[in-house]
């Protein structure tokens, strides 16, 4: 039976694919860990943003063992963290059912390995290899579904939330689960909705077809400004977190779901909150801010001019880190005027970090101004007048799009940790309403003045 | 006179409440934005690195008064662990060597972890042996036991530390040596 289906499966019209595809095709597993990546830095953020929104520095003293001690501004707590969720105490309570209760959160952490695979990270990777053209997707999965595909299986977080609750057989848990559930069952439905409109005019579910046609016409959010927000409104709701966070709310049920859990399987709950948080914010740059799409710029033109590209994003990296610089130096200053203690170590720290950086700033500068001068891509053919380059060229545009969508996604998630920050929790009712009553509505009128303005726009469809 | 404050009905725009959350959203980020532009105008210290003037009235971790002779001035009348509401306070008396004076602690403890620094055993103690006023809050240690400050700590203290022109604070008079007493006190202390 298998060797039949292998049998199958080899005899079938496959095009010969070859080694580059093949790397490429393999090495685009690896966007999956992208959510995970971000973790550590939007943890750092979400720090950092929290404790000076409330005036003061947050946590920063946690410290590498060299140089006297390095503390990189607090960035270190991250690492600092996952040692002490890794190495407590794994505590089961009696009554939990043990099975579920290990399993659970498990769930929501594996949701968000998922996920990435519909979403399309750069434009289709096209090249021509001396006799063929070959072409990759940018999505790991490329399939007509898509997003409804990321939806279902964002959905399926929720069975790691209500399995956690039922399993640790606690009330505050159990509320908890019910609530997460309840909020989940009513922002579904006009999250689902209010992305309706944008199905619509790019007539695909395909996030492909959705960024290709918000880089051929104009982004999501200037045509469909209201199912943004509701779209905005829902996934914040959907991820739990603050003003939406009754399912945890620690002023009435405590902590909510994950309640009974300590150690790591709270610390998978937690990053996968953050996973999920990434997630929904690549998801929302991809559907509304043009996705991988630099404004003005098509694919073609990227690659037709990819050293510019490169240069422009070496050339940001580069001053990012000189800004990093002049802020080390003012902040060795701020420091110096404190009359602490250790102000000898900090110094020591400050200095360090002002050197590498004044170092790396004009470096990479350099390396940018470099690669203006060095590279120079060129068309190798043109089919049809579009020109098609050799496979550096598209890698290269492909490299770029990825970072242009990292830097889209982390403008939302700053979105997420500023409303946490700033908006105190609705009360469970509230949320319901708002859901129910406000979103849910403005989802379908919003749907239906779409149909009626691309009826009379476009006559067609 | 009771002042009736009338509840100002809310415009439609803040009933709209989108309108407040964005101004909401302006505000953190003005804090936001003042912070990392200017943080040297941020009211912080860097504790424990900066230290903290707290005042000298401040109620801290407790201290033993001694007579000029170095004793303690304690007579072990068991008023603060009566007073005490935590219950931590232990002291077990014995006979003074002192004639004048009936008995002495031979050990006095206070649970640290226990205390909830209420300041009941100082206001009860009848001749200010024990005080408040180290200004130490800050008191983190390994173990439960080093919690438990035994007299030899209690009585551990600088007079450096406290405000020199204040006698009182530095030595508590009394004892074989009343010339002293006579200096801070001015007055003798009378014998039985
Ligand atoms: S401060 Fe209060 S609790 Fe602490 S030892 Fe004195 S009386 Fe007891
Ligand atoms: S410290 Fe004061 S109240 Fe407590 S036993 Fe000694 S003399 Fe009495």
């Amino acid at each position: 039976m298998i060797d039949q289906i292998i049998q199958m499966t080899l005899n079938l019209d496959m095009p010969q694919m070859s080694v580059l595809e093949w790397i490429i095709t393999l090495g685009k597993f690896a966007f999956v860990f992208i959510p995970l990546a971000f973790i550590v830095v939007m943890i750092f953020m979400e720090r950092k943003g929290a404790s000076l929104i409330q005036d003061r520095l947050g946590p920063n003293r946690s410290a590498l063992p060299v140089f006297g001690g390095l503390r990189f501004f607090g960035f270190v707590h991250n690492f600092t963290d996952g040692i002490k969720l890794f190495t407590k105490e794994t505590f089961i309570p009696t009554y939990a059912h043990k099975v579920w209760y290990v399993v659970a959160p498990g769930i929501g952490f594996l949701v968000a390995f998922l996920t990435p695979a519909v979403i399309p990270w750069f434009a289709p990777l096209t090249w021509w290899t001396g006799d063929h053209i070959s072409q990759v997707s940018g999505m790991i999965i490329d399939s007509d579904t898509g997003i409804l595909l990321m939806f279902a299986l964002s959905s399926l977080s929720i069975y790691g939330t209500a399995m956690s609750a039922w399993a640790s057989n606690s009330k505050y848990a159990l509320l908890g689960g019910m609530r997460a559930t309840a909020m989940m069952i009513s922002y579904e439905v006009s999250m689902g909705l209010s992305l309706m409109g944008i199905f619509l005019l790019a007539g695909s579910f395909n996030l492909q077809h959705i960024v290709a046609w918000q880089e051929a016409h104009v982004w999501g959010i200037f045509v469909q400004p209201v199912a943004f927000f509701v779209f905005l409104t829902s996934m914040i709701a959907e991820t739990g977190r603050a003003p939406f966070d009754v399912a945890e709310s620690e002023s009435e049920i405590v902590a909510g779901y994950h309640l009974e859990y300590s150690a790591m399987r709270f610390g998978l709950f937690y990053m996968g909150e953050y996973a999920h948080i990434v997630i929904a914010s690549i998801i929302i740059a991809t559907l509304f801010l043009g996705g991988y799409a630099i404004p003005f710029v098509s694919t073609d033109l990227l690659r037709a001019h990819v050293d510019i590209a490169l240069a422009l994003c070496l050339g940001g990296l580069g001053t990012m880190i000189g800004g990093f610089h002049l802020m080390v130096r003012r902040w060795k200053k701020v420091y110096a005027t404190m009359g602490a203690k250790d102000a000898g170590t900090r110094n020591r720290e400050y200095s360090f970090l002002q050197f590498t950086s004044g170092v790396a700033s004009p470096v990479v500068l350099a390396l940018a101004v470099a690669v203006f001068f060095l590279l120079n891509p060129m068309a190798a053919t043109t089919v049809d007048g579009t020109p098609i380059f050799p496979a550096w060229v598209s890698i290269a545009a492909a490299a770029v799009q990825v970072v242009v969508l990292i830097a889209k996604a982390f403008l939302f998630c700053w979105i997420w940790i500023w409303v946490r920050w700033t908006l105190p929790r609705f009360r469970y009712d509230q949320v319901m309403s708002l859901g129910w009553k406000i979103l849910l509505n403005l989802a379908l009128v919003n749907l239906v003045v779409t149909a009626i303005i691309a009826k009379l726009v476009t006559g067609v469809r | 006179m009771a002042k009736v404050i009338q509840r100002r009905s809310l415009t439609l725009l803040e009933r709209s409440y989108l309108w407040e959350i964005i101004k909401g959203m302006g505000t953190t980020f003005k804090h936001l934005f003042r912070n990392f532009k200017n943080p040297e105008k941020m009211q912080l210290m860097s504790y424990p690195e900066v230290e903290v003037q707290t005042p000298q009235n401040y109620r801290g971790s407790h201290r033993l008064m001694k007579r000029p002779d170095g004793e303690p001035r304690c007579v072990a009348c068991y008023m603060c662990s009566t007073a005490c509401p935590a219950r931590c306070i232990t002291i077990e008396a014995e006979p003074s060597s002192d004639p004048r004076i009936e008995k002495k602690p031979r050990k006095f403890e206070i649970d640290w972890l226990v205390c909830v620094f209420c300041g009941l055993c100082e206001e009860a103690c009848p001749v200010d042996a024990i005080r408040m006023d180290t200004r130490k809050v800050a008191i983190s240690h390994y173990t439960r036991k080093e919690f438990i400050a035994d007299m030899p700590r209690l009585l551990n203290w600088d007079p450096k530390d406290f405000p020199a022109n204040d006698a009182q604070s530095q030595k508590a008079p009394g004892g074989k040596q009343n010339q002293q007493a006579k200096q801070i006190w001015g007055l003798e202390v009378k014998h039985s």
